[in-house]
């Protein structure tokens, strides 16, 4: 037990040591805020993200701005999907996280999403109001779509979801595991008269690499992408047009822990800054930003601050 | 721990095409194809290098290169390849989407224990004997079959035990490039998320038993196979091998 002690004593001073650059640095970003903006509180934030480039990227952008503006930003990106991700935010680990308003939505009460990105936004609102509050959503949306090649769509003479039910036999579907319990999936694709499960059926995660793939070699006919999915653009994919309206509109919008946001001495500010990324982020650039990322091989946080300048975001 | 046993009390996680029966029979084949197959790559070069003494540290060096190589990077290195070559060499894509990729990591996995425990099994085999063996007029190849196989047979086995033991464990990661086998549970456990961690967790025991259990019947069967006193002994001796539990 005195071992133990005095272990303990040993571990505080070399903490209260480690901290003291810590706290200089604190004190003199402190101050240099002071010099700048006469005031206010910028506390550390932590932003999350999901395990995809889509989610990365928004992150970092939202990291950039308020680094830029003088906050700390602790990045913990990479936390997974949806159902991984969120109790993660709920629980107070992370402060701020991008999230897609339909999904968003859907994850709490599915029956509640709508083809509307401001209606989703405000519903999603009302569903976290307790500790969270959502920001500006972007003009720009990611949803799920039916995809096919080119080559399929010609022979078969196809554009639209409508027109798969008659030819489900002869395809070869891709298709998440996921999706038999996801009324966007499975129902989406029986709202079109399709069975579910199709009779030629892979089991690949949704807008991941191998179903890509999957589709551009030909091992399936249809795949389960996302709208904005860079593989879209690469290989020339055709994305079937939802002309049923099935899918939520899925615009990005952050979402930030009210708890954080108290400790921000000026919260409009903060969500002003923000709000100026979102309504500058369309579908195109999107996808466009996407592309550089993974088929270019350019790095998340490159990518970001390229877009963030030139939208003169960082002056 | 109670949602996992209501998992494995449910009927219909026993019936059908993705049921635990089929599950584990899809598990079963791809992992023994998978040993097979690194066995008739892995153990003619282990023996030969063995015997000979010559290229050796090359053999060896270059199969734990492959062991450095995680299976998932090989998975989707394998995966845009084989996709590719189907219409060339004629097989169905379907094949190279999910067989080939997740056969391709699961051999190159299986190789170096075999390999490099036929190579250290066949070292350490008394160099006196051999020559003793050779004095008495044997040939290379009767000596390779009559005198180091049999005395190295308990630590070859325990390569092969190592193989079995690696490749059951990780062919659930076949799940990814939709191939079917427990890892199936386990990957679709994980993307239904709070919802699927009692599947998940269903597969991981499964597999645990499985691959527990395929490492007992062989222990069972290395133990008969090994010479008796010959196996301490020589066991003791081939301190570089690979001890089957790792």
């Amino acid at each position: 037990m005195r071992l133990t002690g005095a272990r303990h004593y040993q571990e505080d001073t070399k903490m209260r040591l480690n901290r003291l650059p810590i706290l200089l640095a604190a004190l003199s970003l402190l101050l240099l805020a002071c010099g700048s903006d006469g005031g206010g509180a910028r506390p550390t934030v932590r932003i999350g993200s999901d395990n995809f480039y889509e989610s990365r990227l928004m992150a970092e952008i939202y990291a950039q701005i308020l680094e830029n503006d003088g906050y700390t930003v602790e990045r913990t990106f990479g936390l997974g999907s949806r159902q991984e991700r969120a109790p993660v935010f709920s629980d107070g680990q992370v402060d701020l996280v991008p999230e897609y308003v339909g999904s968003g939505l859907g994850y709490y009460d599915v029956s509640q999403i709508t083809g509307d990105g401001a209606t989703n936004r405000d519903r999603l609102q009302a569903s976290i109001a307790e500790f969270a509050t959502v920001l500006g959503i972007t003009p720009g949306e990611d949803t799920n779509a039916g995809v096919v090649r080119q080559d399929t769509a010609d022979e078969l003479g196809i554009d639209s979801m409508s027109d798969l039910a008659a030819i489900q036999d002869q395809l070869r579907w891709g298709i998440p595991p996921d999706c038999v319990e996801n009324p966007l999936c499975k129902g989406a694709l029986e709202q079109y008269g399709i069975t579910y499960p199709p009779a030629q059926l892979e089991s690949l995660a949704a807008c991941d690499v191998p179903i890509a793939e999957a589709l551009n070699g030909d091992a399936v006919d249809f795949a389960w992408l996302c709208s904005t999915q860079p593989a879209i653009v690469q290989y020339g994919f055709v994305v079937l047009a939802d002309d049923l309206d099935t899918q939520p509109a899925e615009n990005i919008a952050p979402l930030v822990r009210n708890d954080f946001l108290d400790k921000v001495s000026d919260a409009d500010d903060f969500k002003a800054l923000l709000d100026a990324a979102s309504a500058l982020m369309t579908t195109e650039e999107l996808t466009t930003l996407g592309v550089a990322i993974a088929v270019d091989q350019r790095e998340v946080d490159e990518v970001a601050k390229e877009w963030l300048t030139s939208k003169g975001l960082l002056g | 721990m109670s949602k996992v046993w209501q998992w494995f009390l449910d009927p219909v996680h026993w019936q059908g095409p993705g049921g635990v029966p089929t599950r584990v029979w899809e598990h079963v084949w791809i992992s023994l194809l998978s040993v097979a197959a690194a066995t008739l790559v892995g153990l003619p070069i282990g023996l030969w290098t063995g015997h000979t003494g010559r290229g050796g540290n090359l053999a060896v060096n270059l199969a734990n290169i492959g062991r450095a190589i995680p299976s998932y990077a090989i998975l989707v290195m394998v995966l845009p390849i084989s996709l590719a070559l189907a219409p060339t060499l004629g097989y169905s894509p379907n094949l190279g989407l999910s067989f080939i990729p997740t056969f391709t990591a699961m051999v190159l996995l299986a190789i170096p224990p075999i390999l490099v425990n036929a190579h250290a099994g066949l070292l350490a085999v008394d160099r006196d004997l051999i020559e003793s063996a050779r004095g008495m007029g044997m040939k290379e190849t009767q000596i390779l079959g009559r005198i180091e196989v049999p005395l190295a047979l308990g630590v070859i086995v325990g390569g092969f035990r190592t193989a079995v033991l690696n490749v059951i464990a990780t062919a659930t990661i076949g799940a990814i490039v939709s191939f079917g086998g427990l890892g199936r549970f386990i990957i679709d456990g994980r993307l239904r998320g709070i919802a699927g961690i009692p599947e998940l967790i269903a597969g991981a025991i499964l597999v645990t038993v499985l691959a527990v259990g395929v490492d007992l019947l062989l222990g069972g069967l290395q133990k008969r196979m090994t010479p008796r006193g010959v196996g301490i002994a020589v066991n003791q001796r081939a301190e570089g091998a690979e001890s089957p539990a790792a």
